[in-house]
């Protein structure tokens, strides 16, 4: 068939295809609505088929390209992601994640451990040695903490500044700390081991220095409320970039760049419920921690239910959905 | 290989071309993008100031939502591009060239932070440049690229003159080259034309415009043109 019969015949098939994938792009909703919608994939097909035709053919490029570029266009509107269904947000959250954590249990085991070892041992360190508080921070940052915990300040853990302040504050803060912390984990896990490690020394240190020098009772009674969501979340979010430096380093039985995106897909949504998991701690950082007046069986209760519930989440989380599966 | 195109064969049996887009343009993008969040974080804040040291905190959760969350949202709900890429014509697509879902831009904007280092984008610069897909290492990993997103002009139009058959049996590829001739010939100057025509004086007999007038006859032939 020569080319310009060709065209005849089915030009006006791609110019409604055309004229349709114009409109969607300039009112998506109201064009998805109409009847020509439902036609659109095998329309889309059959323009696919007229190019394979025409290149098989050798009809110039005046047709070829015109068909190309409305393959491709098409190729985007099918292939479209889907709306986010927020049932699976929940789904995910209460058994995708947990489950996710237990499946790279290894690595969580190891963050745990770069982040809870330096930070217990500078703890203790501290309480038989106070002297050398002065060794990790500066005398203006330990007058800071000094101040920040004195248990003479009615708003304990902050210096000043209201409830939603601290949020957006804590959010900024922590949620960046643990996503650069999975980030840094793809330079061969150095990174991610750093920001556990520093931060175990951070935390320690602080507590350590603290409860050295008698202001312990405002600063534990301040963080406890958040310390479940928080710790783990930044142990989980390390663990995230451990995992994708040791994907990098090790990948197994499969080429790198494979085992990476892979690595890539499990470590995004580790950060993205670690993120979850900051949210709350913010919210409770900003609006319980910070209540001074509260008695301490009730906050140190709390405290406890909470850690129960996280480690209770991640340990079982998911299970009897796999089973009815 | 110097072309940056990359061809994939889809499920319907026809290839993509995707044209990868080079480090300069997403420079560009990148810039845009972020004059226009810090336009927005500044016009913000001007409501937000009524609030007092409230408002700080509103702020803080907005410079938070503008740092992580502006790029996945704008390239999942607005096609692969974010403003600033829709200006410059780049769009994010999975390696496949379907477009680009929700964990893959997160993963692609998560690890921007170790592409931005150290100074601005020296890891990923030196990615784009190794990779011959020029992704840095955030696509690597997510398993997408960046393309450029305007299509290229199409070939123009025959124009049309009684046709003319050709005096001999030409092969596909002969074929081919004299309607991508005719095709092209209102992109070249008219001397070019004229030259390009004269090497076929065997085929025609004819030089310059009348060799010119004539092949387009024969294309008009070629073309199935009565």
């Amino acid at each position: 068939m020569k080319q310009e019969r060709f065209v005849a015949l089915h030009g006006k098939a791609w110019d409604r295809l055309q004229s349709w994938l114009h409109a969607l792009d300039r009112q998506p909703r109201r064009t998805l609505r109409q009847e020509q919608a439902l036609d659109f994939p095998a329309e889309y097909r059959r323009v696919c088929h007229h190019l394979a035709l025409a290149r098989g053919r050798g009809y110039s490029h005046e047709v070829t390209d015109r068909l190309q570029q409305l393959v491709q266009h098409g190729h985007r509107v099918l292939y479209r992601p889907p709306p986010p269904r927020w049932h699976r947000v929940a789904t995910f959250l209460l058994a995708g994640f947990p489950r996710l954590v237990r499946a790279q249990w290894r690595c969580m085991a190891l963050a745990a451990v770069l982040f809870y070892v330096p930070a217990l041992a500078i703890l203790l360190l501290l309480q038989l040695r106070p002297e050398l508080a002065h060794t990790f921070f500066s005398s203006a940052q330990l007058a800071q903490f000094e101040k920040m915990y004195d248990p003479a300040n009615p708003h304990i853990g902050r210096s000043s500044g209201t409830d939603l302040q601290m949020f957006g504050f804590y959010v900024m803060n922590n949620v960046g700390i643990a996503f650069r912390t999975f980030a840094s984990g793809l330079v061969f896990g150095v990174g991610a081991v750093y920001v556990l490690g520093a931060n175990g020394v951070l935390i320690g240190g602080i507590a350590g220095h603290l409860t050295a020098i008698g202001y312990g009772g405002p600063f534990w009674r301040f963080v406890a409320g958040h310390s479940p969501f928080e710790l783990t979340a930044l142990v989980i979010a390390g663990g995230a970039g451990l995992q994708l430096g040791l994907t990098l380093l090790a990948p197994g039985r499969r080429r790198r760049g494979p085992a990476l995106v892979e690595a890539g897909w499990v470590g995004a949504q580790l950060a993205l419920g670690a993120f979850a998991m900051l949210l709350v701690a913010a919210f409770i950082e900003a609006y319980w921690s910070s209540i001074a007046s509260l008695p301490d069986p009730l906050r140190f209760g709390v405290t406890g239910v909470l850690w129960l519930l996280v480690l209770g989440w991640l340990w079982r989380g998911g299970r009897a959905v796999r089973r009815g599966a | 290989m110097i072309d940056t195109v990359r061809e994939i064969e889809t499920a319907e049996g026809i290839s993509l071309r995707l044209r990868a887009a080079g480090a300069l343009p997403r420079a560009q993008a990148w810039v845009l993008d972020l004059l226009l969040r810090g336009a927005f974080f500044i016009v913000a804040m001007i409501p937000l100031s009524i609030f007092g040291v409230a408002g700080n905190g509103l702020a803080m959760l907005l410079l938070f939502a503008l740092m992580w969350a502006y790029a996945v949202v704008c390239e999942v709900w607005m096609d692969g591009q974010t403003p600033g890429k829709r200006a410059l014509g780049l769009r994010v697509v999975h390696a496949d060239g379907t477009p680009v879902t929700w964990l893959p831009s997160v993963v692609r904007n998560l690890l921007r932070a170790v592409d931005i280092l150290p100074g601005v984008y020296g890891v990923g610069l030196v990615s784009t440049l190794v990779d011959p897909h020029a992704r840095r290492l955030g696509d690597i990993v997510a398993g997408t690229m960046v393309v450029h997103a305007r299509e290229l002009p199409a070939g123009q139009q025959v124009p049309a003159v009684p046709a003319l058959p050709l005096p001999l049996v030409l092969s596909a590829d002969e074929q081919a080259a004299l309607v991508d001739y005719a095709e092209r010939a209102g992109q070249l100057t008219v001397q070019r034309q004229e030259e390009l025509a004269n090497l076929l004086t065997p085929l025609t007999g004819l030089r310059d415009t009348a060799a010119i007038r004539q092949l387009v006859a024969h294309v008009n032939w070629l073309l199935g043109r009565a």
